[in-house]
């Protein structure tokens, strides 16, 4: 069985990505709390959310990369 | 404790932090007499009772007391015997009298309550106030409109104290309910709705039947007008308190529907009292049917105050998290089907909402107790009176309060009596 090696900058890659995502997620709540007018306190409190979604578009970001590589090889 | 304004074993930290003290006498002036303050300033005085009926409710009385450190049962009247003997159980060391005009001339006694029937409160509340007592008087104030009057009148021509049996001016869930309606939490009011149902006969058991009439006497005319009088008096008092106004008519059916056993009070009634500014309160109690309890409710145009439950609803449910909006919207434009008609044809049943308590640790009675229920407020109100009695400090405004209540319920009476509206006449203004 082989080895999988994730170098320094493969991680730095991935979290630079996930902190990414983590941004978008938090972006994505801040535009539904000024569409519907909610409390602004839901930036923290929607904070299981926003992990999910980070998570999500992690997750999606991650096999967008994946195909592009695969195709581009 | 029981011997102070309870508000907040309760919540107190919210409560008085958003209303404070003075806020709260302010706004209801019958509580300045049960406030902590109050309380220490008397700590170790004692008004010395005397207890005219010891039936039920005087028995339920002289319970609460016995909690109320400031309050020495000291003489114990009735004129029938093994109520007063049980009474005397209490209270062994009690003088006990069978004239409640005997124990007016005791010297001892500084403050009476008449716990009686109700068509002798009115003699026996004069006389008291006349002898110099301070009096608790339950509720009704008396079985005439007249009766009310005279009692109101002889109040304000002494210095002593009267209180009449309102608890529900003194139970922390109302009180807060009360503040909560004011500051506007559920908007404008515009209708209100009292209801009292149960299910049995009313009837104490007889052990001879010449003492029919003496023991079952809220069921006869000449002792009581019944469900008016021994029941919604209490709650009829609950419009003026959220709406802040009188009301000016009363229209009314009263029937014996159920219960055909010889009273002559309704079992059946069902009353509607209009304010001036043309809000309603309907009123309805039934003794054949206990599905709905009791209840007032208070309607606003943003929500409903459950005043016996002590819980409140909002109209429009509070919105949810703008992003489980914004996914509950997209998830609706992908899947829903296009809408082929309006909401305006969908029946309108009742909220389902499970609303929000006005108080923790509430205390919620179901109605059923024909004598009183625990922390309905009565300890706060006897502490109260005690401590009055104590200071000598007169407390209008649960006289008024007390006696508009009375008027409305005998008005009620006569309106379903005489199958007409009743406008309140100007001369039971007080």
């Amino acid at each position: 069985m082989k080895d999988i090696i994730i170098t320094v900058k493969q991680q730095k890659t991935e979290l630079k990505w996930l902190l990414a995502c983590f941004g978008l997620a938090i972006l994505l709540n801040i535009v539904s709390i000024i569409i519907y007018q909610t409390s602004w306190t839901e930036i923290f409190t929607q904070i299981l959310w926003e992990l999910l979604f980070t998570l999500a578009f992690y997750a999606l970001s991650f096999i967008i990369r994946f195909l592009y590589k695969r195709i581009k090889k | 404790m029981y011997n102070e304004l309870d508000l907040n074993n309760i919540n107190r930290r919210d409560f008085f932090s958003t209303l404070g003290v003075g806020g709260l006498i302010a706004m209801f002036p019958w509580l300045q007499s049960c406030t902590k303050e109050k309380n220490e300033a008397i700590r170790g005085e004692k008004v010395r009772i005397g207890m005219i009926g010891t039936g039920s409710r005087g028995m339920y009385h002289l319970n609460n007391l016995l909690h109320i450190p400031q309050a020495e049962v000291v003489a114990l009247c009735d004129n029938y015997e093994p109520h007063l003997q049980e009474a005397a159980a209490l209270y062994p060391e009690a003088k006990q009298y069978d004239n409640y005009c005997k124990l007016l001339e005791d010297k001892n006694i500084q403050a009476v309550m008449v716990v009686t029937p109700l068509n002798e409160h009115e003699q026996m509340a004069m006389d008291a106030l006349s002898a110099g007592k301070h009096v608790f008087c339950e509720k009704s104030m008396a079985l005439t409109l007249a009766g009310c009057k005279k009692i109101h009148d002889t109040y304000k021509q002494h210095n002593q104290v009267l209180y009449i049996g309102q608890q529900r001016l003194f139970d922390p869930k109302y009180v807060k309910a009360m503040e909560m309606i004011h500051s506007g939490l559920i908007g404008s009011i515009t209708g209100m709705k009292a209801y009292w149902y149960r299910n049995n006969d009313w009837r104490r058991p007889v052990p001879s039947p010449e003492l029919e009439r003496q023991i079952n006497w809220r069921l006869y005319r000449e002792h009581s007008a019944g469900l008016v009088t021994e029941l919604a008096a209490h709650q009829l008092q609950v419009g003026d308190w959220a709406l802040g106004e009188r009301p000016e008519s009363v229209t009314g059916f009263g029937d014996i529907v159920y219960w055909k056993d010889g009273r002559e009070v309704y079992d059946n009634i069902s009353l509607i009292y209009r304010y001036p500014s043309g809000i309603k309160m309907s009123y309805e109690s039934v003794i054949s049917n206990k599905f709905l309890g009791l209840e007032e409710l208070i309607l606003g145009d943003k929500g409903t105050m459950e005043l016996e439950k002590g819980k409140y609803y909002f109209e429009e449910a509070q919105p949810a998290p703008g992003i489980m909006q914004l996914i509950n919207d997209i998830e609706h434009s992908v899947f829903d089907n296009m809408a082929f008609a309006g909401p305006s044809w969908v029946p309108e049943t009742a909220s389902i909402s499970k609303g929000y308590p006005v108080l923790e640790n509430m205390h919620v009675t179901s109605g059923e107790s024909s004598t009183g229920a625990v922390g309905d407020g009565s300890i706060e109100l006897l502490t109260a009176f005690c401590n009055s009695a104590i200071v000598n400090e007169k407390n209008d405004r649960l006289v008024e309060e007390a006696y508009y209540s009375s008027v409305y319920a005998l008005l009620g009476l006569q309106a379903m009596d005489e199958k007409r509206i009743i406008t309140f006449p100007e001369e039971l203004t007080i």
